[in-house]
């Protein structure tokens, strides 16, 4: 495969860049560019030529997506929207790239190549960003070490050591506990197209090259499939007790994006262990429906001036468009019916109840899953729309923003009407969805407008009857979510002056860091600007060579 | 099918609860048909819409009641639609209905309804899980992987679905927001859980709290039926019956549980779902 049509939306920004209507011209190309994923990812994975197509027809559907958001957004950043047109469109053919290209140099190459833009897109935020974006720099490191180690080793080492390689080579990518910590890192900082786009399509690459991986490099042994069953729920169930604790918005989102990759690497690992069409299923439609919401999410988040949680409230009379858009984003989110994700774990449920040995008490770690997500979602939802104001918030939103959070809203609305669209080429038969979200979106209007036309009175909220409610009677980020961290200790809440909940897992990246500076300054002693000893090593390397050849 | 009967009988099961905790401690008690003429009233009065409220104010109770009366339809007690993994469906449908009713608790601005919603919420995380294994390990031991291939008590699936039982009805008890769990009674508005929810929904709004709630009691009681042997609409009345005398007698004469405690109650909840699904895979 020779994918050298992915690389027309760089040349499409080159010759946007420099033009007057660059913003316009540039969202106009990137519509043109994600329409034309799609319908190519669509029709090739309908065809069943394989995940790669799938993975092109996610990314074309969220670059469709936030094709109209960037004018309106990068207006707001004038001085790097020149450098954000540029790389954007270089970034996104990348990871089309990295799906499509086949095992090899060239698959290293683009892989690389997508890490070094991330981290330039990352950095582009302001220095506020570069703690964030040298995390996700050491971990494309981590990530590189493990794939060089299963590329390069491939023959020469056991099958054990390249499936390690490539737990970690791609198992980073897709935050694989305990090695997620960069992602609540990096993506936050970024600027929210950005972010979207980090954890609705660029952590998909590591799941599907784990996907892949069983073609390129024969099946794994049986301890990878344990491995990343055990690893995803257990780092599902941490990042949403850790996230019930964030205050960011944007961070308690990059949790809930290191949740759902918990469960797509689970549904993974017991596909490795026992191949069920059911749990394929669950994998695919899951980081479909995962990169559509979230990067339904993320962009809304951009929306807003303000992020912290405990600052918000009440935002939903203020622009009701992006409340109803936010409430099915974080409804699917939460995995509720009729929603595309609970269709996911409604086949991962089953997948894992026939599963072989004790998998099927993974059934269980998946319910917390779901009800710490019902947890968490209301608690983002419920704090920064509903109730009353805590502060003033100045919001950003404009008719493209709209369109965009429309488009994949529909797009949402979509897949939960016709999942086939993804599990047909598999052959995962499903309930009549579409029944069930017709049949309530039809009674909940009539109940609605029934109720809107009875006798009414608006009047105050119940106060016990002495003083007047404030709005900072009602619970901050950290107080709705105290009673639930409670029932989780491994996690210390700091109270006091400034409450917190730590981070244990925050400290990896910074360690990685220091081996790697290690490292690269044992390297440097190579380099020490002696022209007598690059001479020397010249000699040794000719010897060297002329042993190797001669012998 | 089966969400019309319940709806049918919701009020009745409610108004005898009451009827029976009023006669308990030698009182007259109001007739347990009173539940129906409540509810109409409660229908025609005028109902109040705190200031800051949005949609969402009206959306929870009423897919409180649509997804509880989806989850009801589910049960196979009269004939209705069936599918592989239908129980997870229904389960989840109650959970919708949770987070639009959390989330209409933040609605209106009060710091109780607040309360209500994540006290509301860790009983979820306390509950659900158990509740769920528990299920899927009756499902395991039946056919078709649905609600109507369940199989019913016997000599040898005993151990499990008596686990099974135990564990649905602390649900029921989790999920009705009953005594050790939470006091429906109570006019204290620190310690409600479920009512401190719904203190801003009045006339048809608390009615149709007040119905999904009741609704709700009726799930559980039906997938117990299910897990017994004998005509299941029958088997469905009698269960629900032997909760109208267990919920009366626990009321009058338990206490609620300290909130703090609930972590304590409600883990043998996950061990019954554990140890169901455990001896669903071994066949003990």
């Amino acid at each position: 495969m020779s994918p050298l049509w992915t690389f027309l939306p760089l040349v499409l920004a080159l010759l946007s860049v420099g033009t007057p209507w660059r913003f316009r011209g540039l969202s106009l190309f990137l519509g043109m560019a994600g329409l034309a994923w799609g319908v190519l990812g669509g029709m090739g994975w309908a065809s069943g030529l394989g995940a790669p197509y799938l993975y092109l027809l996610l990314l074309g559907a969220l670059t469709l997506g936030l094709a109209p958001y960037l004018p309106a957004y990068l207006a707001h950043h004038p001085r790097e929207a020149h450098l954000y047109g540029f790389l954007l469109p270089l970034f996104l053919a990348s990871m089309a790239g990295v799906a499509l290209a086949s095992p090899g140099l060239g698959f290293l190459f683009l892989w690389e190549g997508m890490a070094l833009l991330g981290y330039f897109l990352i950095a582009l935020e302001g220095p506020n960003a570069l703690a964030g974006a040298r995390a996700f720099f050491l971990a494309s490191r981590l990530s590189g070490a493990g794939l060089y180690l299963a590329f390069l080793g491939h023959g020469h080492v056991g099958a054990d050591w390249v499936w390690a390689g490539l737990l970690l080579g791609f198992g980073v990518k897709a935050a694989l506990f305990p090695f997620h910590a960069w992602l609540p890192q990096a993506h936050p900082v970024a600027i929210s197209p950005v972010s979207a786009l980090l954890s609705g399509a660029m952590t998909k690459l590591g799941l599907l090259g784990l996907y892949q991986s069983q073609y390129w490099f024969g099946p794994p042994p049986p301890w990878v499939g344990w491995v990343l069953l055990l690893l995803g729920l257990l780092g599902a169930v941490y990042a949403l007790v850790r996230g019930l604790g964030e205050e960011d918005l944007k961070g308690a989102l990059a949790y809930s994006s290191v949740e759902n990759l918990g469960l797509m690497l689970a549904a993974l690992g017991a596909y490795f262990l026992k191949p069920m069409p059911l749990l394929l299923g669950a994998f695919f439609l899951h980081q479909v429906a995962h990169a559509l919401f979230k990067g339904l999410l993320f962009l809304g988040a951009g929306a807003l001036e303000e992020r912290r949680i405990s600052h918000l409230g009440g935002l939903f009379r203020k622009a009701p468009g992006l409340g109803a858009l936010a409430l099915w984003g974080m409804g699917v989110g939460a995995g509720l019916p009729p929603g595309p994700v609970f269709l996911a774990e409604w086949q991962l449920y089953q997948g894992f109840l026939q599963g072989p040995f004790l998998m099927p008490l993974a059934a269980g770690a998946l319910a917390l899953v779901g009800a710490l997500a019902l947890y968490f979602y209301v608690r983002l939802y419920g704090l920064a729309f509903l109730g009353l104001p805590r502060g003033e918030v100045a919001l950003h939103w404009t008719q493209g923003m709209r369109l965009s959070l429309g488009v994949l809203a529909g797009l949402l609305l979509l897949l939960a009407l016709v999942p086939g669209l993804v599990l047909d080429p598999l052959g995962v038969p499903t309930y009549p969805n579409w029944l069930l979200l017709i049949l309530l979106g039809v009674l909940a209007g009539v109940f609605y407008r029934g109720l809107l036309r009875m006798p009414m009175r608006a009047y105050g909220t119940w106060d016990c009857g002495f003083q007047p409610l404030t709005p900072r009677m009602q619970p901050n980020g950290l107080g709705f979510a105290e009673p639930a961290l409670r029932l989780f200790p491994f996690l210390r809440l700091q109270v006091g002056e400034h409450p917190r909940l730590e981070e244990p897992l925050a400290e990896v990246y910074p360690g990685v860091g220091r081996i790697y500076a290690r490292l690269a300054a044992w390297v440097q002693t190579l380099q020490s600007g002696s022209l007598h000893l690059y001479l020397l090593l010249q000699l040794l390397t000719l010897v060297v060579v002329l042993g190797v050849v001669l012998l | 099918m089966t969400a019309l009967l319940a709806l049918v009988l919701a009020p009745l099961f409610s108004g005898s609860v009451k009827w029976l905790k009023a006669r308990l401690t030698h009182r007259q008690g109001l007739s347990p048909l009173m539940e129906y003429r409540n509810l109409f009233k409660l229908w025609r009065k005028v109902w109040i819409a705190p200031h800051p409220t949005t949609p969402l104010f009206l959306l929870g109770p009423i897919l409180a009641l649509l997804g509880t009366l989806g989850a009801l339809a589910l049960l196979p007690i009269l004939p209705g639609p069936t599918f592989k993994g239908d129980f997870l469906l229904a389960l989840y449908l109650l959970g919708l209905g949770r987070f639009v009713q959390m989330l209409a608790a933040l609605d209106a601005g009060s710091s109780f309804g607040a309360q209500g919603s994540y006290r509301e919420g860790v009983v979820t995380v306390l509950a659900e899980p158990g509740t769920l294994m528990a299920l899927a390990g009756a499902v395991l031991l039946g056919e078709g992987f649905s609600l109507s291939g369940l199989p019913e008590l016997g000599v040898e699936n005993s151990l499990v679905l008596l686990l099974a039982l135990a564990s649905l009805a602390l649900g029921l008890l989790a999920e009705g927001a009953r005594m050790p769990v939470d006091d429906p009674t109570t006019h204290l508005e620190l310690t409600m859980i479920h009512e401190a929810q719904i203190l801003d929904h009045s006339g048809p709004l608390l009615a149709l709290y007040e119905l999904a709630g009741s609704l709700k009691m009726l799930f559980y009681a039906g997938l117990m039926a299910l897990l017994l042997p004998g005509f299941k609409p029958l088997v469905f009345l009698g269960v629900g019956a032997a909760w109208v005398l267990a919920l009366a007698y626990l009321e009058t004469y338990g206490v609620k549980l300290r909130y703090l405690r609930l972590p304590d109650f409600l883990s043998y909840n996950t061990l019954f779902g554990v140890l169901a699904l455990l001896g669903a895979i071994w066949r003990f």
